[in-house]
C-alpha cells in the first residue's frame, strides 16, 4: 500500500475502515442506555399495560360484582361527572389549599430549625432528641384529640397535615445542612466571614438544592394524610366526597378520588422539580 | 544531613521593640512550643514544634502522611486550637480565622450557586471592599490564573484544576499576608498538578506573599519552596529545617529547569531518605 493511497482517504470518515457493529442490546443490559423517544414508548406501554391489567380484572369479574371494581374507561368518566355535575372543583381546591398551607407552615418551622440545629451543635443537642422522639408518634393516633381541641374545624385537619410532616422535614432538612461540606463553611472562615454570613450566605444556599428535594419528598407524605385529615368530620375535600360515596358504595367515586390525589400528586412533584430548576440552574449544569 | 535546630520564638521577647520589628519584619507566623493532642492526649499529631516562618517566602511543610503538616495549617489558620503552646502573628495569638490567612483547601471549596467570579469576588464582599474594585480585582486575579474566559461560568462546569484555580483566585483576591495551600493540588492528576505548579510559580513571581504550603510531593516542596520543613511522623516534631539554597533565590517558570539544576538531586535524594527513615521507622 503507497502513501498517497491513506492519503486519498482521508477526507472519508473512518479512513476506510469498515464501520464497527457493537453487539445488539439486550432489553436487560446492565448499564444499558435507552435513547429518549425509547423511553417515551416504553412509559406510554407501562401506562397501557397497567391500564389493561385493570380492565382486564374489571371484564372477568362476575356480572354481580362488577360494581365494585369499575373498570379505568367508568373511574376517568367518573371524574369527568364529578367536575361537570358534582361541583368537584372547589372540594379539590380545598384539599390543595389545606396540603400547601399546611406544609407552608411546617417548612416555616422547620428550616429555621433545622438550619439552626445543622449550624449550632449546642442547638441540637438541645431539639433533637425531643423532635427526634415525636418522628415515631403516629399523626393519625392525634386526630381524636385535634377534634377535642379544635372540633371538626379546618384548624383540626391543617394541625394534623403539619404534624405529620414537620417532625421528619426537621429530621430531613437538619441532614441536608449537616451535609454541606465542612471545607466550604472553613474556606468562608478564612475570608473572615461572620456567623450570620456563614449560616445565611454559605450554609444555607449550599443545603438549599438537598433542602427542596426534601421537601419535594416530604410533600407526598402530606398528600398521604390528606384522606386521613378529611375523613374524620370534614364537609368538603376530596377526602369528604370519597368518604361520602363509601356510605353508598359509589366505587367508582372512591376510586377516583384516589386518581385525582395521584395525578395532584404527580403535579406537585413536577412543580418542585421546576422549581429546582428554576433557583438552582446550577445544580443541573454538566462540563 | 544537615539537621537545623528550629530558632526558638521564645528568643524574642515580643514586648520589647527589638521583639515587634523582628516579627513584623522577619516572621509574621511564630509556632512557639506548639502541642496539639486528640482523642483526649490518646494521639499527639505535634509535640513541642517551634517555628518562625518568614515573610515573602514560600515555606513547605512536608513529611510522611498524619505528621501533622496539616494540623499545623489548620492552627496557624485558626481553624483549630493547639493543646500546649502558642501560635502567634505579629506578636498576637491566633484566636480564630480572619481574611489576613487565606486557605486554599485540598477539597473543591467553590461555592457551587455563585459565578467564578463571584466566587473571587466572595472575601473581598465579605471586607467590604466597594463593588468596582471587587469586580476590577476579581477580573486581575482571573486573569492571573488564567481563568478570564470563565468568569460567568459556574464550577460545576469547570475541571477539577480549574476549580483550585479559582480557589487561588479567591484567596489571593483577599489579600491575606499569609497565603495557606493545604495540599491544594493533591485531588488532581500528575499533569493538572505540574501545569498548577508553574502557575504558582508565576503568582509568587507576580504577587509577593508568604506562603505556607503542605505537601506528601517531594518534587513540588522543592520546586515551589525557598524553605522546606519536614515532619516526623507521630508525634509530629521537625525533623529538618532546609533552605533551598541551590536555587540561590531564583524561580524556575518551567520545572524542567529545575531539574538540571546542580544541587537538586542532591535534594530530593536526601528528602527521600528522610522520607523513608520515616515511613520505615528506622536510620539506615
Amino acid at each position: 500500500m503507497s502513501v498517497s493511497e491513506d492519503f486519498s482517504r482521508e477526507a472519508e470518515p473512518g479512513r476506510g475502515a469498515p464501520r464497527f457493529i457493537p453487539p445488539r442490546q439486550h432489553f436487560f443490559e446492565i448499564l444499558g442506555s435507552v435513547s429518549n423517544s425509547q423511553a417515551a414508548v416504553l412509559a406510554v406501554l407501562g401506562v397501557v399495560g397497567w391500564l389493561g391489567a385493570w380492565e382486564l380484572v374489571h371484564f372477568f369479574t362476575p356480572e354481580a360484582h362488577q360494581k365494585f371494581v369499575p373498570g379505568p374507561g367508568q373511574v376517568i368518566s367518573e371524574i369527568f361527572h364529578l367536575i361537570v355535575e358534582k361541583n368537584f372543583v372547589p372540594d379539590v381546591g380545598k384539599s390543595l389549599y389545606r396540603v400547601y398551607l399546611s406544609f407552608a407552615v411546617a417548612c416555616l418551622v422547620a428550616v429555621p430549625l433545622g438550619l439552626f440545629m445543622g449550624a449550632f451543635v449546642k442547638v441540637k443537642a438541645l431539639i433533637n432528641p425531643t423532635v427526634g422522639g415525636w418522628r415515631y408518634l403516629p399523626a393519625a393516633s392525634f386526630v381524636p384529640l385535634l377534634l377535642v381541641y379544635f372540633g371538626p374545624t379546618d384548624l383540626a385537619k391543617l394541625t394534623l397535615l403539619f404534624l405529620g410532616c414537620v417532625f421528619f422535614l426537621i429530621a430531613l432538612i437538619l441532614d441536608d445542612v449537616l451535609s454541606v461540606p465542612k471545607e466550604l463553611i472553613e474556606s468562608a472562615q478564612t475570608m473572615g466571614a461572620s456567623r450570620g454570613h456563614i449560616i445565611c450566605r454559605v450554609i444555607f444556599p449550599a443545603a438549599a438544592p438537598r433542602i427542596l428535594d426534601s421537601m419535594r419528598n416530604m410533600i407526598a407524605v402530606s398528600w398521604t394524610y390528606l384522606v386521613i385529615a378529611e375523613i374524620v368530620a370534614a364537609t368538603d375535600g376530596i377526602g369528604a366526597v370519597m368518604m361520602r360515596a363509601s356510605r353508598f358504595f359509589h366505587v367508582e367515586t372512591i376510586m377516583a378520588g384516589i386518581l385525582v390525589i395521584g395525578i395532584l400528586g404527580v403535579m406537585t412533584d413536577i412543580i418542585f422539580r421546576q422549581a429546582s430548576r428554576i433557583l438552582f440552574p446550577y445544580t443541573f449544569m454538566r462540563r | 544531613m544537615k539537621l537545623v535546630e528550629p530558632r526558638h520564638p521564645a528568643a524574642f521577647d515580643n514586648n520589647s521593640i527589638a521583639g515587634q520589628s523582628y516579627n513584623q519584619l522577619e516572621a509574621p507566623i511564630c509556632v512557639d512550643r506548639v502541642t496539639k493532642e486528640y482523642l483526649g492526649g490518646r494521639r499527639t499529631a505535634l509535640d513541642a514544634v517551634s517555628v518562625d516562618i518568614n515573610a515573602n517566602q514560600v515555606t513547605a511543610l512536608i513529611g510522611p502522611s498524619g505528621c501533622g503538616k496539616t494540623t499545623l495549617l489548620r492552627l496557624i489558620a485558626g481553624l483549630e486550637y493547639p493543646t500546649y503552646g502558642d501560635v502567634k502573628m505579629h506578636g498576637k495569638s491566633i484566636r480564630g480565622p480572619g481574611p489576613e490567612r487565606g486557605m486554599v483547601f485540598q477539597a473543591y471549596t467553590s461555592f457551587p450557586w455563585l459565578t467564578v467570579a463571584e466566587n473571587v469576588a466572595r472575601g473581598m464582599k465579605i471586607q467590604g471592599v466597594p463593588k468596582k474594585e471587587q469586580q476590577e480585582r476579581a477580573e486581575h486575579f482571573l486573569r492571573l490564573v488564567h481563568l478570564e474566559e470563565f468568569a460567568r461560568s459556574y464550577p460545576i462546569e469547570l475541571s477539577g484544576g480549574m476549580k483550585q484555580r479559582v480557589a487561588i483566585a479567591r484567596a489571593l483576591a483577599q489579600n491575606p499576608e499569609v497565603l495557606l495551600l493545604d495540599e491544594p493540588f493533591g485531588a488532581l492528576d500528575a499533569q493538572v498538578t505540574w501545569e498548577m505548579e508553574e502557575m504558582v510559580v508565576e503568582i509568587i513571581e507576580r504577587e509577593a506573599k508568604t506562603i505556607i504550603l503542605v505537601t506528601h510531593d517531594i518534587q513540588e516542596a522543592i520546586y515551589l519552596a525557598d524553605r522546606i520543613i519536614f515532619f516526623t511522623r507521630q508525634p509530629g516534631r521537625i525533623k529538618a529545617d532546609l533552605q533551598m539554597d541551590f536555587k540561590n533565590g531564583r524561580r524556575f517558570l518551567k520545572k524542567e529547569d529545575l531539574l538540571a539544576e546542580p544541587g537538586y538531586l542532591d535534594m530530593e535524594k536526601q528528602l527521600y531518605s528522610m522520607m523513608r527513615e520515616e515511613i520505615k521507622g528506622q536510620t539506615s
